[in-house]
């Protein structure tokens, strides 16, 4: 690791252990347990071509939910996009097109209630920024109902980890009786986790009235260790559909640069979707912490343990700009194997 | 104003249908009831409303026996909300000694400083810092034993000013001005507030209305207007122009207003948008919207010897 390097990372863990918390996970006796053990033997991940939003996006959401093997009839679906703050110029959000298409989909295939719910992590201001990401239209034109995450109606749930000491979280009542939750994230690099995917989107359930904004006692505990804790304490089934569109690269996840991939990556293991999904940016996932951890029980990060459906990924990989401290996070080529 | 004054009524109308059955209001229609937004809106209503009694009711009946109030019912530990309680109860004779139990917990509440492996390092490598803050300045945190942002620095500051009189004059000067130095020190270039950082790994970021009409609201008086202050007002006042919404609308008007700029056409145009806010059910953004539509009363407007 160069001088420069170095200094850039350990300014991050100052600002993780301080400002932000501990971004690593530590080390020690494990933090995971039989009864959190979930990894299938193996997963299904499709990646499929979506050039621009304007597209027939619906269709392509269809095609993903069916190559997964996904039978959303009959099921309550939570909708978990990312829409953490606005910024006119930026591409910091899930794409409207993308929620309207996910919603549309699950609709058309028979989910007996679609809501979309997040908890911005930054902004308090639902009214304003559901109006400037365009998000409140779509929600008007598909008669969809929204939750506010942040003040939503919570349990407390004993988290069944120990990667923070947190021990337990009040988390909402909208997404612990989903049939179906539906992380729906944009495809983007995080200049505190490496990256921020299906997984680290997980942070938007956390409720903001208990927590704060954004939602500080995560960073403390520590953000991997938080993503794990969370994700492991989600005992629901999930689907993930990454907007892949437009991603964004450099100082995400709100000032970085967007970058076009042309994709939506589809599958129901967050972490093979995340794995995946971190190749399509040329980042190695086993170089990511909380992923290399999740990769051990929660999901498959292994190559060999996900089954590649639609596109070859390799097609669509783009060498995404990280900050300099992340570069060790690269992959050698733009291969997307490995 | 005609307006101004028949979309008070009817703002204050929909703010009685929204009030549970126990007295309190919650985020939402049938929500379980906040603190948070109990006290808005009890500080909507006038005191004489049978409706605020009840309200001032639920928050008696919630507070902890250490001076904090929980988020709700149901989420039981001190919570950052215990500052908009002591607001909503300083006005009553009859509750002074609960505001000043929950005013002596937040005086002793202050957020979380850098570790000291953290401030050495800064110490050693000073253009390694990530976010542009001083964090040495502490103010109040969301959740106990976490970082100070703006927003809950901002209601504890406004909380404690308004119960100085009942404070013990020296830790309080001393937190007011730390306070005040925080929320200084992390304004935008160019005015006005986020969240709480002006500036990560290079980037500036940008100052939402909200939080910065609340750190407007905490900085009032203390003599010479600093620049800070001065940028943020004309920041607030071109923030709402491209943002409509009404909980923006309603406190730019509170913001404004208390530093004495005429905030007649915000109130019209607030009246103009209340459908939309009624529509939208956020029952905290309803109550600043009563707040800032009454041009009678004005419960975050501190008086001088308060504000200074």
């Amino acid at each position: 690791m160069r001088r420069r390097e170095f200094l850039g990372t350990t300014a991050r863990a100052v600002a993780g252990t301080a400002l932000l918390g501990a971004t690593g996970c530590r080390p020690g006796k494990p933090k995971w347990g039989p009864s959190a053990y979930r990894r299938p033997a193996r997963s299904t991940v499709a990646v499929l071509a979506a050039e621009d939003y304007g597209g027939p996006l619906e269709e392509i959401v269809r095609r993903g939910i069916g190559l997964c093997g996904l039978e959303p009839r009959g099921l309550k679906v939570v909708l978990k996009p990312n829409f953490v703050e606005y910024d006119p110029h930026g591409v910091v959000n899930t794409h409207p097109a993308v929620l309207r298409a996910a919603i549309d989909a699950f609709r058309g295939l028979g989910a007996s209630e679609v809501v979309v719910a997040e908890g911005a992590g930054h902004r308090r201001d639902n009214e304003y920024l559901l109006d400037a990401t365009g998000i409140g239209g779509i929600l008007r034109e598909t008669g969809t109902r929204f939750v506010d995450l942040n003040v939503d109606v919570t349990r407390a749930v004993r988290l069944p980890t120990r990667f923070t000491d947190l021990g337990s979280l009040y988390l909402p009542e909208s997404v612990l009786g989903a049939d179906l939750l539906v992380s729906l994230p944009k495809l983007k690099t995080h200049h505190w986790a490496g990256v921020t995917l299906s997984l680290k989107n997980m942070f938007g359930i956390v409720p903001g009235s208990i927590y704060g904004w954004p939602k500080n006692i995560l960073h403390w505990a520590g953000i991997g260790d938080s993503i794990l804790d969370i994700n492991a304490a989600l005992r629901i089934t999930r689907f993930n559909l990454v907007d892949g569109i437009v991603g964004m690269e450099g100082n995400g996840p709100i000032q970085g640069d967007p970058r076009h991939s042309g994709v939506l990556v589809f599958g129901a293991d967050p972490v093979a979707v995340d794995a995946t999904s971190a190749r399509l940016m040329n980042i190695d996932p086993r170089q990511v912490s909380y992923l290399r951890q999740a990769g051990e029980f929660l999901g498959n990060i292994d190559p060999a343990r996900i089954r590649q459906a639609g596109e070859n990924p390799e097609r669509y990989a783009q060498d995404y700009a990280v900050l300099d401290s992340f570069r060790g996070l690269k992959l050698p080529t733009r291969a997307t194997s490995g | 104003m005609r307006t101004a004054f028949s979309a008070l009524t009817r703002a204050r109308t929909a703010l009685l249908d929204l009030q549970n059955p126990d007295g309190g209001w919650g985020p939402r229609r049938d929500s379980p009831s906040f603190t948070e937004t109990t006290s808005l809106a009890v500080l909507a209503l006038p005191e004489s409303v049978e409706a605020s009694e009840r309200g001032r009711g639920w928050l008696r009946a919630r507070q902890r026996p250490d001076g904090a109030w929980p988020v709700s019912e149901a989420v039981a530990g001190p919570s950052w909300m215990t500052s908009l309680a002591v607001l909503a109860l300083t006005g009553s004779a009859t509750d002074s000694a609960r505001a000043r139990r929950g005013a002596a917990w937040l005086l002793q509440l202050e957020g979380r400083g850098y570790p000291l492996l953290a401030r050495a390092f800064l110490l050693l490598f000073p253009r390694r810092r990530v976010v542009a803050l001083n964090p040495d300045l502490k103010g109040w945190p969301w959740v106990p034993g976490t970082f100070s942002w703006v927003e809950p620095t901002a209601y504890a500051m406004l909380a404690l000013k308004r119960m100085r009189d009942a404070l013990p004059p020296e830790p309080l000067r001393e937190r007011l001005d730390q306070g005040r130095r925080m929320l200084l020190d992390r304004a935008c270039p160019g005015g006005g507030w986020n969240y709480g950082n002006s500036e990560v790994l290079g980037d500036v970021l940008w100052p939402y209305p909200d939080t910065t009409a609340w750190a407007l609201l905490a900085l009032q008086g203390g003599g010479a207007r600093p620049v800070e202050v001065q940028e943020a007002l004309s920041a607030l006042a071109r923030m709402i122009e491209r943002n409509r919404s009404g909980l923006a609308r309603s406190l730019a008007i509170l913001a404004l207003g208390a530093y004495g700029v005429d905030v007649e056409r915000y109130r019209e145009r607030l009246a103009e948008r209340l459908s939309q806010v009624e529509a939208f059910g956020d029952v905290r953004a309803l109550a600043l919207a009563a707040t800032a539509l009454d041009s009678t009363r004005h419960p975050f407007q501190l008086p001088v010897s308060d504000a200074a």
